[in-house]
């Protein structure tokens, strides 16, 4: 069902991304098909007289190694996970201030996690002129949100609040344990796929390994299963960064759930277009306020910020600040007075005629 | 037997999507009350600040007790309204009394020099600013549960449960009033 608020764009988003999830297990499954017809090929598994043969034989087979694939992959998602685990708690060598430091910023970060119910996440701040912000952490207790001091001074109030308030979203939606999760099953995919190309390569330097005598049906195989590796390689890392972008959309949306304050994500996000380049391992830059490693499209983990930009303006009532826009700041001696700030020239609030709600 | 199997799971099916459909309307119109409940949290401290603000301009305008006396009435009402309508009509009531007290404050040097009344008048636009904001969010809530009313399949079964369209908090009529109030110089 299409989203018609900003609910509705909530739950698609995490609809979304439990698709991309699911993907893995297909991928994986694949990647065993493509191993089996590359062992076949070798002749290190009996084959049989066709190609076409050899691939049904596969096939019927992947009801004996799905299964061991799976376990094997999930023994090894557990020695990742805890390794994962300490590499995040240690790249996060961001100094973590107190509230006595920082009054202000501790304090929005307090009361955003007691709106939600939950412990504050260490604060910790990273002293750079550029802009950005992430969260970290696996377990309660280990959650962490960083600012960047070239944030702190860039951003006013409302869009710092905003921030955090994206932040904190990712940390209440466990997004840190999801990408997590995403890498290791990435990671487990592309060795797969790195494995098979590899040894094919080996065996094209070497000049041997190809035990079967006399029929082309091995080499056939073989590039059939690396044609699979490598779109199964390819498709691992689409998925993994598919996901991270839908979690920022969801981020974003989460802020505006959190603030009421739409307009203060998008300002914030103008603000920091084009000035959020921090230097950081890959595990740690998904998590960021946004990424600007000049990669766009399919492989970047962030989406554009004009599209997090629109999907405000569609889904949670953002406005625009353009030259026509409404004055949000009035005077304090007349502000009793004077129309609420969201009354501009657009409209009764969340009612525009030309809004997606008619 | 296979025409039960279909007949089954076409019922499984059916049952599955009204559920899912219920299901989301009811997290919808639980998100309106919540943001309602929100609105209700900033009205609550406007009009304690209210009492404070009457007495304040009261030791220094204390012939201008028509004004004052509107306020203390709009502010009453507000507080005992119950429901959207009734509520967004009360509030915009103790708006216009509220513009008609400063307006008045206007003419007191004195009161506008006041440490307390210029408090006061931050605080409450600190509220106004909050209030606009709570509202906006719980008419956006309010438009995606009425969208999500009229969207198959759930048009189907809103009647039936009682999932009726609901009011948004506007300002509606005494908007333009507010907006073109006269600036009152002295």
């Amino acid at each position: 069902m299409g989203a018609v608020g900003l609910q509705t764009y909530i739950w698609n988003n995490n609809l979304k991304s439990l698709l991309l999830l699911l993907g893995f297990p297909v991928l994986l499954i694949g990647m065993v098909y493509a191993g089996e017809l590359f062992l076949m090929g070798m002749g290190y598994l009996p084959a049989g007289y066709s190609t076409g043969q050899d691939m049904a034989m596969a096939a019927r087979m992947l009801g004996r190694d799905a299964p061991l694939a799976v376990i094997a992959s999930l023994a090894w998602f557990v020695i990742a996970y805890f390794s994962y685990q300490s590499i995040i708690d240690l790249s996060t060598g961001a100094r973590p201030v107190t509230r006595q430091e920082q009054p202000r910023l501790y304090n929005m970060l307090e009361n955003l996690a007691i709106s939600r119910g939950m412990r504050t996440p260490t604060l910790r701040i990273i002293e750079t002129p550029s802009m950005n912000a992430f969260a970290t952490g696996l377990h309660e207790g280990r959650y962490s949100v960083t600012v960047t001091t070239g944030l702190m001074d860039a951003l006013d109030e409302r869009e710092l609040q905003a921030v955090l308030a994206h932040e904190m979203t990712h940390v209440i939606n466990r997004d840190v344990r999801l990408m997590v999760i995403a890498s290791i099953f990435a990671g487990v995919i592309t060795l797969v796929a790195q494995v098979i190309y590899r040894s094919i390569m080996w065996t094209r330097w070497t000049g041997g390994g190809d035990r079967r005598r006399g029929r082309g049906g091995g080499g056939l195989l073989i590039l059939v299963a690396l044609a699979i590796a490598a779109v199964g390689y390819v498709l691992a890392l689409v998925i993994k960064l598919a996901i991270s972008r839908r979690r920022e959309y969801l981020a974003d949306a989460g802020s505006v759930e959190l603030t009421k304050d739409p307009d203060a994500m998008i300002s914030a996000l103008q603000k920091i277009s084009g000035h959020s380049h921090v230097d950081a391992p890959s595990s740690v830059r998904s998590m960021f306020l946004d990424d600007d490693e000049g990669v766009m499209g399919l492989f970047a983990t962030h989406p554009p910020i004009s599209r997090r930009i629109e999907a405000l303006v569609k889904y949670a009532g953002g406005r625009l600040p353009g030259p026509a826009a409404p004055v949000v700041q009035p005077g304090p001696a007349a502000a009793p007075a004077e129309p609420p700030p969201e009354a501009g020239p657009a409209g009764p609030w969340g009612r525009r005629s030309a809004g997606p709600w008619g | 037997m296979i025409a039960l199997v279909i007949v089954l799971v076409v019922i499984v099916l059916a049952v599955l999507i009204v559920a899912g459909a219920y299901n989301r309307l009811v997290g919808l119109r639980q998100r309106a009350n919540q943001a309602f409940a929100d609105i209700d949290v900033q009205l609550q401290q406007r009009h304690d600040l209210i009492p404070n603000l009457v007495e304040t301009v009261k030791g220094y305008a204390s012939h201008e007790s028509s004004t004052l006396e509107a306020v203390t009435r709009a502010r009453a009402a507000a507080a005992s309204a119950t429901g959207v309508e009734e509520k967004v009509q009360a509030e915009n009531m103790l708006t216009g009394a509220l513009r008609q007290l400063f307006a008045v404050a206007e003419a007191y040097p004195q009161l506008k020099a006041n440490a307390n009344f210029m408090r006061l008048q931050d605080e409450l636009a600190d509220v106004e600013n909050k209030l606009a904001a709570a509202r906006r969010f719980f008419n956006n809530a309010v438009a995606e549960f009425n969208a999500a009313i009229q969207q198959f399949p759930a048009v189907l079964i809103a009647g039936m449960f009682g999932f009726r369209e609901r009011t948004f908090f506007d300002v509606g009529a005494d908007r333009a009033a507010v907006q073109t109030a006269p600036q009152v110089k002295f």
